[in-house]
């Protein structure tokens, strides 16, 4: 069965290529494999990092934001090596994650689902589902993922070694959706709070947090200078009220 | 033995090698029995272009096979030649209809007991860097299927291919991935940093960043690390200048 399954996910991959999809084909092939109603996959440089490597629909992206601003969260686990799994993020008896569960199910996921990205025990980052309707993972589904995961593995690493060390390579520049602004706004927001920039991500991630928007949408009114930290009175400010 | 399986025994072995050492003939020939059992030829064989833009006969399911690479080679007309160059699959083309396209190639083919030719390229950043050649002693036809299988195989031998040019085993490459994507990282926070200092834009830091580091003759990385540890100031980078003329 697994066999099979390689050769359908080799079929979409190719059949996403002839289609001319630039960005994030991964992700979509891991949707379409196990019917779940998005799909996004992390990179994690090191533990406390996600970075976006392409996400099969916006939810998707603003899910793996989500964890990107509260550092919890089924990607999270799965980039610490452990698969997770959420089959209804509404029964909260089995509720493993606080903050996430909550604004996941704002965004419209209901059932959640992780398998870490890795090569033997290398790891790389994470595969993340989710489905808009309470779901379970058949057996097969859920080998299917595993299946997709260990592709994505080796097709990330495939595709960076065509690059010398310090640089990403050109193909992973495009077959990823890496949003950096956020640290570009990390920067600019250690100036103006005249802390270090792993402080100033930190400020960033709870004002998200408490304002409820989307981490990238923060970074992007601070990098066009709409909102920003007033270091005398310690609070943030906004250019007026501007409407998203 | 289902083709199914014979084409993911394939991937997986060819995978299996990835991590280790390997020679990368022993991978191409595997992959050209393969192919002739996966979608029932009775030849395959892989040419790569070298460096410097020639082609090289490589592997051969079998020696009928290398006589006609090589000939492809020599004569510098075939399938292989133009799959190569134009990047595109040639499939279903019947020799005996052929002799126009090719005129040396086919008679020498179908002298050797072929009849149909198919080619795939084999891609790798959106150039080939060779083609797998399949012959069939009839007038065979290849679906949509049978397109998608061979073509997944030489997907994989290209990955295989690029590996073992790199040389690297995962462990190294997942160290440099991080790398790459951490010191990607440093560069964004120093670009937030200095146009946040010089009230600029992102494209006007990245600008300053760079002259700094040309002019110093000192990587990105480690000016943008210097600025973010706060070590070197935003107003103390150099500031571009136009390129110079001779």
């Amino acid at each position: 069965m697994p066999n099979e399954r390689l050769v359908d996910i080799f079929a979409l991959m190719a059949r996403y290529e002839r289609q001319g999809v630039k960005e994030g084909s991964l992700a979509l092939a891991a949707a379409a494999l196990t019917n779940a109603t998005g799909a996004g996959i992390a990179l994690s440089p090191d533990e406390t990092l996600l970075t976006n490597f392409g996400t099969s629909n916006d939810t998707a992206t603003k899910l793996l934001e989500l964890e990107m601003t509260l550092r919890e969260g089924p990607y999270c686990d799965a980039c610490a090596g452990e698969a997770a799994e959420e089959v209804d993020l509404l029964d909260t008896s089995s509720s493993k994650w606080m903050l996430y569960t909550p604004g996941a199910i704002d965004l419209g996921a209901r059932a959640v689902f992780s398998f870490p990205v890795r090569i033997g025990s290398i790891r790389l980052g994470a595969l993340g589902l989710y489905c808009e309707k309470p779901s379970e993972l058949t057996y097969d589904q859920s080998s299917d993922a595993f299946l997709m995961a260990s592709v994505i593995a080796r097709a990330i690493l495939a595709m960076q070694s065509g690059s010398s060390g310090e640089v990403l390579s050109e193909e992973l520049e495009r077959e990823a959706t890496f949003d950096f602004t956020i640290h570009q706004a990390a920067g600019m927001l250690s100036v103006q709070a005249r802390n270090d920039v792993g402080e100033a991500l930190e400020l960033m991630r709870t004002h998200a947090y408490a304002t409820s928007t989307p981490i990238s949408e923060l970074a992007a009114r601070i990098i066009a200078r709409e909102t920003g930290f007033d270091s005398k009175s310690g609070t943030w400010y906004d250019e007026g009220d501007i409407a998203i | 033995m289902t083709r199914e399986s014979l084409v993911v025994s394939t991937l997986v072995e060819l995978a299996d090698n990835l991590v280790d050492n390997f020679d990368v003939i022993d991978v191409l020939t595997l992959l050209c029995d393969r192919c002739v059992q996966a979608v029932d030829m009775d030849a395959a064989g892989v040419m790569l272009e070298s460096p410097g833009g020639d082609l090289q006969y490589i592997a051969s399911s079998s020696d009928s096979m290398r006589v006609l690479e090589l000939f492809q080679i020599q004569t510098d007309e075939g399938p292989c030649i133009d799959s190569v160059r134009d990047g595109k699959a040639i499939v279903n083309r019947e020799l005996r209809d052929s002799s126009d396209r090719w005129p040396r190639f086919s008679p020498k083919a179908m002298e050797l007991g072929f009849q149909s030719v198919h080619c795939l390229p084999m891609r790798l950043r959106g150039r080939s860097i060779g083609a797998l050649n399949l012959f069939r002693a009839d007038v065979g036809y290849l679906d949509d299927d049978d397109v998608v299988v061979v073509q997944a195989l030489a997907d994989v031998a290209t990955i295989a291919i690029l590996q073992h040019r790199s040389a690297i085993d995962a462990s190294t490459l997942n160290g440099q991935l991080s790398q790459a994507l951490n010191s990607r990282i440093i560069i964004e926070q120093a670009k937030g940093i200095i146009a946040e200092s010089l009230k600029c834009d992102m494209d006007a830091a990245f600008a300053r960043l760079r002259a700094h580091a040309r002019n110093n003759n000192l990587g990105l990385t480690d000016v943008a690390r210097s600025v973010v540890a706060g070590t070197l100031r935003s107003q103390a980078l150099d500031a571009p200048r136009p390129p110079r003329t001779k």
